[in-house]
């Protein structure tokens, strides 16, 4: 395929936040609703995130060295809808979660949420927000090139 | 992005000036080659700027390198 560089970089950081959700996500949602131990979910963000720093940062720096790092007008656009597009899913996401939390503290029915499978769920929703921005590119880019 | 109504023709005027790669173009630019091959397969609109940039790098007025067609 003739991607740009900023295309590469689109699929690159793609498949490492895809690889990033496979691994955390599953670990971090047992840790919130079984254990709830804050330290375990603590060691288990820092090395997934440390993991997925390393990972964009030697696949970037490849596909620099492989390519000119320019980006032009089109670029821009692309990255501009792709942010609309993540921001969309955000909003959608807190706005669920919110709602979530309120409809638990009104309803006593409802099992109450623990402060960390919140704050997993928060990292979930902003994770799904920049993987739509990252697919948003990719899509944007192959259709212009199809 | 679906096909534009800013119509262009910019193969024939590529071809006109001794066969000018894409590539060619789009450093005179100051584009990608992408951006370039999106502009000519009238996926993407360029800016102002842009175009009339490209009319410039082929020596040609920008209504005659591109059209609106509603």
């Amino acid at each position: 395929m003739d991607m740009s560089f900023r295309e590469k970089s689109a699929w690159g950081s793609l498949i490492a936040m895809g690889l990033f959700a496979y691994w955390f996500f599953p670990a971090a949602f047992d840790i919130a609703d079984n254990s709830n131990d804050a330290s375990e979910l603590f060691f288990l963000s820092v090395g997934c995130i440390v993991g997925l720093i390393i990972i964009e940062v030697v696949y970037q720096s490849l596909v620099a060295a492989t390519g000119s790092a320019e980006s032009d007008e089109r670029d821009a656009l692309i990255n501009l809808r792709s942010e609309r597009n993540s921001g969309w899913v955000l909003a959608i996401g807190l706005f669920w979660l919110v709602g979530h939390i309120v409809a638990m503290s009104a309803v006593e029915a409802l099992e109450p949420m623990g402060g960390l499978l919140i704050a997993v769920w928060i990292l979930f929703t902003l994770t799904v927000s920049e993987f739509a921005k990252l697919a948003s590119q990719v899509w944007y880019y192959r259709v212009d090139a199809g | 992005m679906s096909k534009t109504h800013v119509k262009n023709n910019i193969r024939a005027f590529r071809f006109q000036c001794d066969e000018m790669t894409q590539q060619q173009l789009a450093d005179q630019v100051g584009v990608t080659r992408q951006t370039i091959v999106a502009i000519e397969k009238e996926k993407y609109s360029p800016s102002l700027e842009a175009a009339f940039k490209i009319a410039a790098a082929f020596g040609e007025p920008l209504d005659a390198v591109f059209r609106y067609e509603p």
